[in-house]
């Protein structure tokens, strides 16, 4: 019942999308409904304040950034129609279009950049994005200078996707924590789409925004972005043509059997910037785990040729450093730790564990996030049976739940634990947290839980985050990845098999570098 | 002589227990339940000697059917391990979930219904509270909030299976209490001044235990069932390999490999089943009004 009323629903605005622009044959039509699936619940809707895939589709909607960037990791203009960075990096310019409006018709204005830029260096949990920041000047309602401290080359990036909506001041600035701000959940913003209704854990309800500060778009009439409960029934959901776009669709059976749907298209590009790796961290404050020979045993002892082919059908590309392929920083040099189950005994016994009882040198714990089988379950049983070759008696720790998984690894009470974490563009925002000395924070997710302290990583990135030459950043990150990935206090597995499968008559899907974060401005029916 | 064979007929069957072991034989359901087990617990407590592969070793490409290489004869896993190795293993961990929580709920039970149906009154009334507290609660979610609330070990489940079990077996303890305490063998015991401690374990709960052996059968059945429910659920112990844990973690390849969650289903299914049968069969030995029928 439901689909054959959808395929009339679709039939119908296919016909009435190709009235309405006949004559431009192939070329991008109005009109149409995008109906995107997820199992990911949104919170609210104001990414300004929150991180995360299930804020940030809604979010890149309803708001627009100064910035946003192409497939190729260039800055494109969006409500900035022009910017500018000083020559000793130490500003940034935006000159903003006067005809951008915000949904309610107030102009956008200078003091909105600031006041948003403020918002986002206060209360978004991305704290080294904007941290250099000193202040934002506005000398005229068009144009707005970001000052800050030291050069800051992430920041052109940390202004497009979720990452800096600009909020309307008339709004949010009346005094009331922007967390938990009532207009959170039914926002006012200026980009392509206008918010409509929202019912969390059901679906949210996104139009066209006819006052949309870019001429003729966007080209769809509605968006809208529907909760599935679990993955079977969203796969399913595609499968059927109940949904026509499904984005961060990472099952690797659910990849396989997509792609073999000749009304779909199942692709892996549009999570260059997202950069999601799953990776095992190790406790280097552990007393086995701190000697770092141990460390690289353990990353030689894993087969991750064995782990992407056989456990993930092959869907996945390998991760082999801090950076995820396929960004400008990704460094191909660095030792790749390919499987050498001799080269790990040896560097075992010459680390002063031979192996005693039952053949075992000694025992560690591996935690792995509950949820996604496959990429953490999963490959924790495997290392289980994989480093007793070894001589190490893994033993499994499951958590009944994220929450306790999240306080054992943040509160460092853990030997190893597999772990997903995501470099979000630049390295600035999502790599450096990991690593750096002073971000070793009890208690914090996601921060350097491993205790990984080397200084010269530590000076290498500091340098590198404010370093605005791209070939002298790019060589910087290069040296640093090479010694974190030599001290190994993690060992990279593999690239989220992340894909967006969509369907064939949908046209400029969102295949930039932020993928289905960004603005859908371009995407139309066929 | 027929005299004297005749009144040895007659001391066999005043001993209540002989006679029931000799209306248990006669029972096809208890002894086919008693093979069954024998099969189940020598596959499992033998069978590692015959069949020396470590459960959780990656021997062979994941999900290769079963009869397609010599090394894995039931197949692999998801992961590559072998099935065979899996269903050996995982005996021992399925039958300990299932005999300790057993153990729990009979002692719980036990003890919560001798004293309610002994001393009755107040102590009665606060006991049953008690127990309607814990009947009330849906047993799976209760089990899944007590395994989530501590980590997921064998311990935890076994406990947490037990405690969610044992209302039944209390309100079945109690009722008899009830039942027999004014009986007259009982009055003649308080009446030479035997204690009441005395009176609730030597006197009344021999009496009482015939409907609670069969009880405490059918209570293993259901506990490793509970396992496997926990386990499909994914609140198993992934260190110790049992036949939920096989159907937790294979049911996502179901449509890949029918073997990697069928056969660890068709050990549990015979295990319970067995454990039904026996339960079955000592319930006609222990009903003398059943076996006349």
């Amino acid at each position: 019942m439901r689909k054959t009323g959808f395929i009339a629903a679709a039939m119908a605005m296919l016909l009435t999308a190709s009235a309405a622009s006949f004559t431009q044959a192939d070329e991008q039509k109005n009109g149409g409904t995008l109906v995107l699936g997820t199992t990911q619940k949104a919170r609210h809707l104001n990414p300004a304040v929150q991180s995360g895939i299930a804020t940030a589709v809604p979010g890149t909607q309803i708001f627009a950034t100064p910035l946003r960037f192409n497939d190729k990791w260039e800055p494109q203009p969006y409500l900035a129609e022009s910017w500018s960075v000083s020559d000793d990096g130490k500003s940034i310019t935006l000159k903003l279009r006067a005809n951008a409006k915000f949904h309610d018709g107030k102009p956008i204005t200078s003091e909105d950049v600031a006041f948003s830029l403020q918002t986002v260096k206060d209360n978004h949990p991305f704290k080294s994005m904007f941290s250099p920041v000193t202040g934002v000047d506005t000398p005229d309602p068009l144009t707005a200078v970001i000052n800050f401290e030291k050069p800051h080359p992430a920041a052109l990036l940390a202004m497009s996707s979720a990452l800096l909506p600009i909020i309307p001041k008339h709004v949010y600035g009346d005094g009331q924590d922007p967390k938990s701000h009532p207009a959170n959940n039914a926002p006012v913003g200026s980009g392509p789409f206008k918010f409509v209704e929202f019912k969390p854990g059901e679906y949210i309800i996104l139009e066209k925004n006819p006052d949309y500060f870019i001429e003729g778009r966007p080209y769809l009439d509605k968006i809208i972005i529907k909760n599935y409960k679990d993955l079977t029934s969203l796969a399913l959901a595609i499968d059927t043509g109940e949904i026509n776009m499904y984005p961060f669709l990472a099952p690797t059976k659910d990849i396989a059997r997509l792609k073999k749907n000749d009304g779909l298209v199942v692709t892996d590009r549009g999570y260059e910037a997202v950069g999601p790796i799953n990776w095992l961290a190790f406790n280097t404050n552990n007393h086995y785990l701190k000697d770092k020979r141990v460390r690289q045993a353990i990353a030689y002892a894993m087969d991750r040729d064995f782990i992407i082919n056989a456990l993930l059908g092959g869907q996945s590309k390998a991760a082999t450093g801090p950076v995820v392929p396929g960004s400008p920083f990704y460094a191909d040099a660095a030792e790749k730790y390919d499987v050498d189950l001799d080269k790990a005994n040896a560097m075992l016994d010459e680390a002063g564990f031979p192996r005693g009882d039952g053949d075992m040198r000694f025992q560690l714990t591996v935690d792995y996030i509950p949820g996604s089988a496959e990429l953490q379950k999963n490959v924790a049983e495997y290392l289980k049976s994989q480093l007793k070759k070894v001589g190490i008696d893994v033993e499994l720790r499951a958590s009944p739940d994220f929450p306790t998984w999240a306080k054992r690894v943040g509160g460092h009470d853990f030997d190893m634990s597999m772990d997903i974490v995501f470099n979000w563009g630049d390295p600035v925002i999502g790599v450096h947290r990991t690593y750096l000395c002073d971000n070793i924070k009890k208690g914090v997710i996601w921060s350097n839980t491993q205790s990984y302290c080397n200084e010269e990583v530590d000076n290498l990135l500091n340098e590198a985050g404010s370093e605005l030459d791209q070939a002298k950043r790019i060589a910087l990150y290069k040296k640093a990845q090479e010694i974190i990935v030599d001290d190994a206090p993690i060992a990279f597995i593999n690239v989220l098999p992340y894909h967006t499968a969509y369907s064939k008559d949908i046209g400029n899907p969102p295949l930039t570098i932020w993928g289905a974060m960004s603005p859908l401005d371009e995407v139309y029916i066929k | 002589m027929a005299v004297i064979e005749s009144s040895q007929d007659i001391v066999q069957s005043q001993s209540p227990w002989r006679e029931a072991a000799r209306a248990f034989r006669q029972s096809w359901a208890g002894m086919l339940g008693i093979f069954i087990l024998i099969l189940v617990i020598l596959f499992t407590f033998v069978g590692p000697f015959f069949y020396p592969v470590d459960p959780f070793e990656i021997i062979w490409a994941p999900l290769t059917p079963p009869g397609a290489t010599e090394r894995a004869p039931l197949g692999t896993d998801y992961l590559g391990r072998d099935i065979l190795a899996g269903l050996i293993h995982g005996g021992p961990a399925t039958l300990y979930v299932g005999l300790v929580a057993g153990i729990i709920t009979i002692t719980i039970g036990i003890l919560v219904g001798a004293f309610a149906g002994f001393y009755r009154g107040m102590v009665d009334e606060f006991l049953m509270r008690i127990t309607e507290f814990f009947q009330v609660l849906p047993a799976l979610l209760f089990a899944m909030v007590l395994v989530t609330l501590f980590t997921p070990t064998i311990y935890v489940v076994s406990l947490a299976i037990g405690i969610v079990s044992w209302p039944t077996t209390a309100r079945l303890t109690r009722a008899e209490f009830l039942r027999i305490r004014n009986l007259e063998y009982v009055n003649a015991a308080r009446s030479i001044g035997a204690k009441n401690r005395r009176i609730i374990w030597r006197v009344i709960l021999p009496n009482a235990l015939a409907p609670l052996i069969v009880a405490a059968t059918l209570t293993v059945g259901i506990a490793i069932l509970f396992e496997a429910g926990l386990s499909f659920l994914g609140l198993g112990d992934p260190n110790m390999f049992s036949w939920g844990l096989m159907i937790g973690a294979g049911r996502e390849y179901i449509l890949d490999g029918w073997w990697v969650v069928t056969l660890p289903g068709f050990m549990i299914f015979l295990t319970v089943l067995g454990f039904s049968l026996v339960g079955d069969g000592l319930n006609d030995a222990f009903n003398p009004k059943l076996r006349e029928r």
